[in-house]
């Protein structure tokens, strides 16, 4: 029966990502954290963490992609006037590319057990996230000096929705990547690396959306 | 502030945060929460779900009575009721009455009681975990859901611009809590379970609350993103919908159609799916009532497994289609015809599924399975007349408001309803110690049964006669000033319908005399396994203790229905029971394969 192999490997990949029920329970934890500590009764593995960011960034990813069929779909009727970008936001989305690749950096500083040099990066990459957003307020104001409200036009509309819900999770990112910066992760359950990993994988994703969100107003102006 | 700094806060958050790993002295046991962490602030899985379960049952009651009103003022459009006439005096009111209705029904009952509700309190008992994956964030949902239901409510008694946008935030913080809420229970699904409770183990219950899980985390985002549109343009005066805020002094150059199929296209790829999100899990719910109390597997169970799996993958995919197809081209009703029908395949292999369970079987007709049953005719029923539906011919011929009305309230309202309420009395020990009345239960069931049937058969049948009537469109109208009484059938029909109606609603005071009375003096349970199941919630005490599983953690050997192949004198073998050869994980192996070769 064709559904029995499926339903197998299926269970084979979750167990994989998932580390849930195995057939042969490990006699220790897996999970990196919590080494010499006493397993609790059930310590549910830090991978949650990673699996959450990830079904997370999903969910993300439909709520803009909603918003970007309705944007081509007013988009390809009658009347659309076309919209100038303010250009600062290409300073701006540099600034966001660079804040990724300190991450990045960090990370590795962190990998190779240098916490000094990864908190120092860490930070750049931080302060370098909070000039993106004060550069997307700036590209507001030009907007408006221009001439442009949200009420405006509907691309006028759609910049400012996009910019300021990307914003929005933004800020978000920044209160996990100062999370990551200030927390003493000597008695927490979730390690630094862990936490460094989850934060990054959502400061990525923000890189890549505003990057779509950009090409879609550029390309669709 | 003050307050919450002392223990109380404290307990909070270690209460939310490790309840399961905290070792040695730190264990779960010593602690003692106070008020505010027992009441407000409570993270258990547990309480969350009986929360979600009181709230519903507040909505679905309040629901009820607003069906009552429009039906009162459908049947005696002159009626003066004291205080209530207000309500639905003149057509906007009754439409407001509709909508309240309506958001009610299907986002605090439909959507919230089947998966929050029962699968906060299950979902962790049934996969053998502690807690949820993210209790706190838990909370946050609950209290989410529960402002929206202020909210929506609230809406009702003020004035309509206020109350659209009172609506509209409400909306948009339910989708919120729905989108976390699915986070978690897909999170707990994948990494909570406990060990040996591989995917082919868990129980369809487990397995329908996951798919639902993953379909929710995608629908609700399409209504918040729709719902973030509509609040920009009543607050902010965006423009994606609506050219009332239109400030600037350009003309507008879009047509009107444009904005409204955009909204209803961005609603109907939610709405589509939403219907599977309410019976996905009522799906998994009647599989697992079916099999316990027929004694037998779920026959087909894999299949029915795929179903689930086909259910939520092709809820998705109309609109998936709506939105490719007709985004940006003009309709394509072949496309989406073919793919609303494809839903029936899914349906039927689940149909097949219970029927084969049920065949041959020792059934047990105890209220739960009554309701069980019920849910399969509802189902049936509903789903016949949505094969026409389905149809784009018939359907574009526009069978009236009141088929559709006839249609969805049978298979999605009562019949998820019906789901609900067999899930009630076959949980009801596990969650109070106690059992709900049998007797009762049963007068409750035959009585509402029936009732549904006299109201929403007729309805289908109003639909066509308003049909073969071309002037009858007006009629169809949901506005009860039209309501025109010309043809005495109908009339007399429409009466029927509203009798039936208050008979039914009459009916559910028994109900609630049965909860209320139970809750405090129903029968105690001093067994832990009263109905003979084999999920891991039996093996707990009654009510469940707060850490659920003690210091030993469960360990799964066997899939989630063994029922006749039996260890010892019972005719099912529980989930956690060991099998006797010598070498334990190849037998547990062994036995997967075994109940793979049965079904």
């Amino acid at each position: 029966m064709p559904g029995t192999s499926i339903v197998d490997e299926l269970e084979l990949i979750i167990e994989d990502i998932g580390g849930g029920g195995g057939k042969h329970p490990p006699p220790g934890g897996d999970d990196g954290d919590e080494g010499g500590k006493r397993r609790g009764p059930q310590m549910p593995s830090s991978r949650r963490y990673t699996t959450a960011i990830a079904i997370g960034i999903v969910s993300i990813i439909m709520f803009f992609m909603a918003m970007a069929s309705a944007y081509l779909y007013l988009r390809a009727k009658s009347g659309w006037v076309p919209l100038h970008l303010p250009w600062i936001v290409w300073v701006n989305t540099a600034i966001l590319l660079l804040s990724s690749g300190a991450m990045e950096l960090a990370r590795r500083r962190l990998a190779l057990a240098d916490v000094a040099q990864f908190r120092r990066l860490w930070t750049v990459a931080t302060s370098l996230g909070v000039i993106f957003l004060v550069g997307q307020l700036a590209a507001w104001r030009q907007f408006v000096l221009a001439g442009f409200y949200v009420s405006t036009n509907q691309g006028s509309s759609f910049f400012y929705i996009f910019t300021g819900l990307h914003g929005l999770h933004l800020v978000g990112g920044i209160c996990a990547l100062l999370y990551v910066a200030m927390r003493k992760f000597e008695k927490a359950k979730l390690s630094r690396v862990v936490a460094a990993e989850v934060a990054s994988y959502y400061w990525h994703f923000m890189d890549g959306l505003w990057i779509f969100l950009l090409a879609l107003l550029y390309l669709g102006k | 502030m003050g307050r919450f700094s002392h223990a109380a806060g404290r307990r909070i958050v270690t209460f939310g945060m490790v309840t399961y790993d905290s070792s040695g002295a730190a264990s779960p046991e010593s602690l003692s929460p106070g008020f505010l962490a027992r009441t407000l602030f409570n993270t258990g899985h547990k309480a969350i779900g009986l929360r979600y379960l009181w709230l519903a049952l507040g909505s679905v009651l309040v629901g009820m009575l607003l069906s009552l009103l429009m039906r009162i003022h459908l049947g005696w459009p002159g009626l003066q009721i004291p205080l209530l006439s207000g309500f639905g005096g003149t057509a906007e009111r009754y439409t407001a009455l509709t909508m309240l209705h309506g958001s009610l029904m299907v986002f605090l009952v439909l959507t919230t009681a089947p998966q929050a509700g029962f699968g906060n309190y299950f979902l962790p008992l049934q996969i053998g975990a502690r807690e949820m994956a993210f209790p706190i964030m838990n909370l946050v949902s609950l209290w989410g859901t529960a402002v929206s239901f202020v909210g929506m409510t609230t809406a009702f008694f003020v004035r309509p611009n206020v109350g659209l946008t009172l609506w509209t935030a409400s909306v948009t913080l339910f989708c919120l809590a729905a989108l976390l809420t699915a986070l978690n229970f897909t999170i707990t699904t994948l990494d909570l379970r406990a060990k040996g409770m591989t995917l082919p183990r868990m129980p369809l219950t487990v397995w329908a609350w996951f798919i639902n899980a993953i379909l929710s985390m995608l629908i609700f985002s399409i209504l918040l993103a729709a719902c973030v549109f509509l609040l920009s343009d009543r607050l902010l005066g965006s423009q994606f919908f609506s050219p009332l805020t239109f400030l600037s002094r350009q003309a507008p150059t879009i047509g009107p159609a444009a904005w409204l199929s955009l909204w209803q296209r961005l609603f109907w790829f939610f709405a589509q799916a939403e219907v599977y999100v309410a019976m996905l899990p009522c799906f998994g719910i009647v599989s697992h009532l079916l099999s316990t109390f027929s004694r037998k597997p779920v026959w087909a169970e894999r299949a029915a497994v795929l179903a689930l799996c086909a259910v939520g993958l092709f809820g998705f995919c109309i609109w998936g289609q709506h939105m490719f197809s007709s985004g940006l081209n003009p309709w394509s009703p072949l496309v989406f015809s073919m793919l609303a029908s494809s839903l029936g395949l899914p349906a039927c292999v689940l149909v097949l599924s219970w029927f084969g369970t049920l065949w041959n079987a020792k059934i047990q007709l105890n209220t739960a399975m009554l309701f069980a049953l019920g849910f399969v005719s509802l189902f049936l029923s509903g789903g016949v007349s949505g094969i026409v539906l389905a149809r784009n011919d018939l359907a574009a011929a526009s069978l009236s408001d009141e088929f559709v009305t006839g249609h969805f309230h049978l298979v999605m309202g009562v019949a998820a309803t019906f789901g609900m309420l067999g899930s009630l009395f076959f949980w009801f020990p596990k969650m109070f110690g106690r059992r709900l009345n049998e007797p009762l239960g049963k007068l409750h069931f035959w009585l509402t049964f029936g009732g549904v049937y006299c109201v929403f058969m007729p309805m289908h049948w109003l639909g066509l006669i308003a049909h073969w009537r071309p002037s009858a469109a007006v009629i169809g109208t949901n506005t009860p000033m039209v309501e025109s009484f010309d043809i005495p059938f109908s009339a007399s029909l429409r009466t029927f319908v509203t009798a039936a109606t208050i008979l039914t609603v009459a009916a559910q005071s028994l109900f609630l005399a049965n909860f209320f009375w139970s809750l405090w003096r129903g029968e105690k349970i001093e067994d832990r396994n009263p109905w003979r199941a084999t999920t891991l919630e039996w093996t707990l005490l009654s009510p469940v203790p707060t850490h659920n599983f003690d210091v030993t953690e469960p360990v799964v050997f066997r899939g989630a229905y063994e029922f006749s192949g039996s260890i010892g004198a019972e005719d099912f073998t529980a989930q956690n029971i060991a099998p006797a050869p010598v070498d334990p994980p190849l037998a547990a192996r062994e036995c997967v394969s075994d109940s793979a070769k049965e079904i």
